[in-house]
């Protein structure tokens, strides 16, 4: 069984353990990747290199010394230590699904591979979920893993969402800088998400957003004149899709550009999922996004 | 032809119209609701507005609203009006409305809907139209007659009730054909309301209305009529003089389609309830129920049997007076010389009855006084010769004021004494027949029919056969003498005659078991008591009569054994309370037709308490039979016979719901709905055939 496979959303539906999924799909991931190129005082042992003046005499690996003579440190693999936390919409409309697999459990999935994968990376891990308010706040720490997939394994769609009051909440709470990785549907306006998502860079956070979108929610393939229902405010307006199926694409399709332009134009990650994509397409976007904030730092 | 409706209430659900209009407006789209996470982008879309939808399916929706609309129609169960007759007629209508009250009409609710019929035709007389209402049941009674006056022909209808009286449609027809053919009016019209049963109308009954003439039925039935009753009860009384032991029988009818099941049935006595038994009926069958043996004083009694509840409660119970028998008086008159074995058959044969049982004074005939025959309404002379005399006078004083003489000719009776009798016996008495030689001649009955042989009429209920009589004496009966009985030769062995107000029997062989065996057979006890009975005009007492029966009130109250006359005056009172005086002046006052059901008391005017006879009356039992005819035979035997081209006009209304029966027009309407549904089916899905499965998200 390929690792791949274990990357489709609708294979992860039938898997309960969410931790096993997460293990199932970073395991899966990573193997065949190089290793972190990010090298560091870690438990790891990575490579020896001549001691150089100023470096921690700790580190001067003894036996080396004894066989040829010569000062040599030990240098292991990266242990960033950063903060890592997801923030999760689980608002009634991320509880909307065409197929097996709702945008809520999409994003269930999707961040117990980042917090496991980030587990892995040494990061301390925390999840925050909210609606029209926080519901949940599990702060990151080292230990946190299997809070966070508790948490995840026990998501309740909530009510309305907003963005705007609970991510100030989530900035106002924060500690240290860190990893912020938002996962939501944005049924806002471009300018609001991006004047909430703005406050949890304040203090350095480096944020990244996943929008998840249903594959319906992008191709709108309804026919017949019915009524639409709002999932959250359960408002109904009469609709012939067939007539406006092309204007809403249109909109949608605009309301994506505008959120890449206007997060991109403020260095956050603005990264559009579909529902009926694997996961690695995150997972990779997630990397690589790491990848260059190690270059930075 | 009008359209009505047997059930318009079911119009109301034309409000269901509203389903299809709602449908086709809101709910269709309501009803198949899509869920979608936000709205966000589609309320920026000037989305496209319902009323587009509803006139792109507008054949649906008219498809859909016929089959609302034919389907309520259908349930509404329409009917036509097809009469021709009633409604305005210019030059003015003698209108006889002819309203059945028989017993029948007060099942369940004919009644009521008869007297509605008969307002509307009352309600349709115009200023130059006259009506009749005429109440009928066994015979017709005009109410009200040839008028136009709206509240004398409502007062006359208002006033009249079903009585328990049988249906018979002639008389009334007859009484419509009198007044129709008094009047001058151009048109004339016979409207007939009633549940046309079967039993009230006799094929043979030549009745004709006057050519020309409308007859319209009106048919208050409504389909099958499902109806219990008592029939008929028998009582088997034993015991002694101051008890009795009550064996009842009744026959209970089922006249309906549907069986039924633990029927109970109930016999009550004096208003006690005695016994109960439940049956089984079968549809359209009768049962017979034995109730147990019941103790109760040997005297007069009121009795009901009661069976199960119906719409038709009156034949239910069925009443019936429980009353003693009454001793047969006999005066047996003797020869002063004959001896005990000559007389110890008949005797004996006497002394053994009961139920009537036998009060029997034997006095040599030499003896006879006047006083011997009072309140003795039957003599036997057993083989006397006619005594001649005084004696002799007495006798035929007494037979011609109306008693009853039996003469048993054996040896002693002469023909030289009986050939003189100034007219007791009418025949000619010859020497005895010897029929030794061959071994004795045998007996043989001519007439069953009469109530002295009427018992043996079946077959193994007597056999005279058996008998051999050896020795018999010739008699010749004038022509006014009927014989009863013959001997194998022809002689007659048996024959009766009137004398002035009475009756002669001449049994032409002796009792004493030397001419014949006869006292040694089987049938002699029987034939005796038969005969004992008849000679003294002894009837068993009637239990009950049916309803519409006339009575001699005398027989009723006087007792023909003892002899006893009825008071001048008697109080009869009705089962409904009303009391009628009646005196026996004449004959009127001394007959009494009993028309409702219950029981009649009669008492002597001075006395509310005494009692002289109760008479308990029924309702006829073929009033309980139920079936309808078709009132088009009743109509065309009324209409038939007349003159072509001047016949009567005949037009038939059904009750509604007998009349939507036989049209059925809802059938049609739910076949047309079907047809219209299976239409809108495949329209339905040709219209929309890519419509998918709405792309919906669970809820929590």
């Amino acid at each position: 069984m390929r690792g791949s496979r274990f990357l489709d959303p609708r294979v992860l539906a039938r898997i309960d353990n969410l931790e096993l999924l997460a293990r199932t799909v970073v395991d899966g991931f990573i193997s065949g990747l190089h290793r972190s190129p990010y090298l560091g005082f870690s438990i790891d042992f990575a490579e020896h290199r001549a001691y150089m003046p100023g470096d921690d005499i700790r580190w001067i690996d003894w036996r080396v010394f004894g066989r040829t003579d010569r000062f040599y440190v030990k240098q292991f693999e990266a242990d960033t230590n950063a903060n890592f936390s997801v923030i999760l919409d689980v608002s009634r409309s991320m509880h909307y699904g065409s197929g097996e697999v709702t945008k809520l459990d999409y994003a269930r999935y999707l961040a117990a591979c980042l917090a496991y994968f980030s587990r892995r990376q040494r990061d301390r891990i925390g999840i925050v979920t909210f609606d029209r308010d926080v519901v949940d706040h599990i702060p990151p720490s080292a230990k946190h893993l299997d809070l966070v997939l508790h948490t995840l394994d026990n998501l309740e769609p909530g009510g309305e969402g907003l963005l705007e009051q609970p991510l100030l909440k989530i900035a106002e709470s924060l500690g240290r800088r860190g990893i912020l990785v938002l996962i939501s549907d944005l049924y806002e306006e471009p300018d609001r998400i991006l004047q909430a998502v703005s406050r949890l860079r304040h203090r350095g956070n480096d944020v990244m957003v996943f929008h998840v979108l249903d594959p319906a929610e992008l191709e709108f393939p309804f026919d017949g004149a019915t009524h639409f229902e709002d999932l959250e405010t359960g408002e109904r307006i009469p609709v012939v899709p067939e007539d406006l199926k092309e204007r809403y694409r249109h909109l949608l399709a605009q309301h994506i550009r505008t959120l890449a332009r206007l997060l991109g134009e403020h260095r956050i990650d603005y990264t559009q999922l579909d529902t009926s994509k694997p996961l690695d397409y995150a997972l990779f976007d997630y990397l690589s996004r790491r990848q260059r904030l190690s270059r930075v730092r | 032809m009008p359209l009505s409706f047997l059930t318009p209430l079911f119009l109301a659900g034309l409000a269901a119209l509203a389903i299809p209009i709602w449908i086709h407006l809101t709910d269709r789209e309501r009803r198949d609701v899509t869920a979608f996470p936000s709205l966000m982008f589609l309320q920026r879309v000037p989305h496209q507005t319902v009323r587009r939808q509803r006139i792109r399916h507008w054949l649906l929706f008219l498809l859909r609203s016929g089959a609302v609309v034919l389907l309520v129609l259908a349930f509404a169960r329409p009917l036509l009006d097809r009469s021709g007759a009633g409604g305005a007629f210019a030059g003015g209508r003698e209108v006889v409305i002819l309203l059945d009250r028989s017993f029948s009409m007060g099942y369940a609710d004919r009644w009521e809907r008869a007297v509605s019929a008969a307002g509307r035709l009352i309600d349709e007389v115009g200023e130059r139209d006259l009506a009749s209402v005429v109440a009928f049941a066994d015979r017709a009674e005009a109410l009200a007659q040839s008028t136009a006056d709206p509240i004398r022909l409502r007062a006359a209808l208002d006033g009249a009730r079903p009585q328990d009286g049988p249906t018979r449609y002639a008389p009334a027809l007859q009484v419509a054909a009198q007044i129709l053919s008094d009047s001058k009016l151009p048109r004339h019209e016979v409207v007939l309301i009633s549940d046309f049963q079967r039993a009230g109308w006799n094929p043979d009954e030549a009745v004709q209305l006057p050519s020309g003439a409308w007859l319209t039925a009106i048919d208050v039935a409504e389909g099958t009529a499902p109806n219990l009753s008592v029939s008929d009860v028998s009582v088997d009384s034993r015991g002694s003089a101051s008890a009795q032991q009550l064996l009842v029988t009744a026959r209970v009818v089922n006249t309906g389609p549907d069986a039924r099941r633990n029927v109970e049935v109930k016999l009550s006595v004096e208003g006690q309830q005695l016994a109960a038994q439940s049956t089984d009926l079968d549809p359209n069958s009768a049962a017979t129920v034995h109730f147990p043996v019941v103790q109760f004083p040997r005297r007069l009694a009121l009795a009901t049997v009661t069976a199960g509840e119906d719409p038709l409660a009156g034949d239910n119970t069925f009443q019936f007076v429980i009353a003693p028998h009454r001793a047969v008086r006999i005066l047996l008159l003797e020869h002063a010389a004959a001896r005990s074995t000559e007389t110890i058959y008949l005797r004996r044969a006497l002394n053994i009855g009961s139920d009537p049982g036998f009060d029997v004074v034997t006095k040599p005939i030499a003896q006879l006084a006047t006083r011997d025959l009072t309140g003795r309404p039957g003599v036997i002379l057993n083989d006397v010769p006619y005594p001649g005399g005084a004696a002799g006078r007495r006798l035929l004083e007494y037979v011609t004021e109306g008693g009853r003489l039996l003469v048993i000719m054996g040896r002693r009776a002469t023909p030289g004494s009986w050939n003189s009798t100034g007219g007791i016996v009418t025949g000619t008495v010859a020497e005895p027949v010897d029929r030794l030689r061959d071994r004795g001649g045998s007996f043989v009955v001519v007439a069953y029919d009469h109530p002295v042989f009427e018992p043996f009429k079946a077959p193994r209920s007597g056999n005279f056969s058996t008998a051999r009589f050896f020795r018999y004496r010739g008699y010749t009966p004038d022509d006014s003498s009927q014989v009863l009985a013959r001997f194998d030769d022809g002689r007659p062995a048996l024959t009766e005659s009137a004398v002035g107000e009475g009756r002669v029997l001449v049994l032409t062989t002796g009792l004493d078991n030397v001419w014949n065996d006869l006292s040694i057979q089987p049938v002699f006890l029987p034939f005796v008591h038969q005969v004992a009975r008849h000679v003294s005009g002894y009837g068993a007492p009637r239990m009950w009569v049916t309803a519409g029966q006339v009575l001699d009130l005398r027989d009723q109250i006087g007792d023909p054994a003892t002899g006893s006359e009825p008071p001048r005056e008697v109080v009869i009172e009705t089962p409904s309370g009303d009391r009628i005086l009646r005196e026996f002046t004449d004959e009127e006052g001394q007959y009494l037709q009993v028309r409702e059901r219950g029981f009649y008391r009669i008492r002597p005017v001075d006395d509310r308490t005494a009692v002289l006879t109760t008479i308990a009356v029924n309702m006829d039992p073929a009033e309980s039979d139920l079936t309808a005819m078709d009132p088009d035979e009743l109509v065309g035997a009324v209409s038939a016979g007349t003159a072509e081209g001047d016949e009567v006009q005949a037009a038939v209304v059904l009750a509604p719901d007998e009349r939507e029966r036989r049209q059925g027009l809802w059938w049609y309407l739910v076949v047309a709905t079907l047809l219209i549904l299976v239409t809108e089916s495949i329209l339905s899905n040709r219209v929309r055939p890519l419509r998918g499965r709405p792309l919906t998200s669970e809820r929590p």
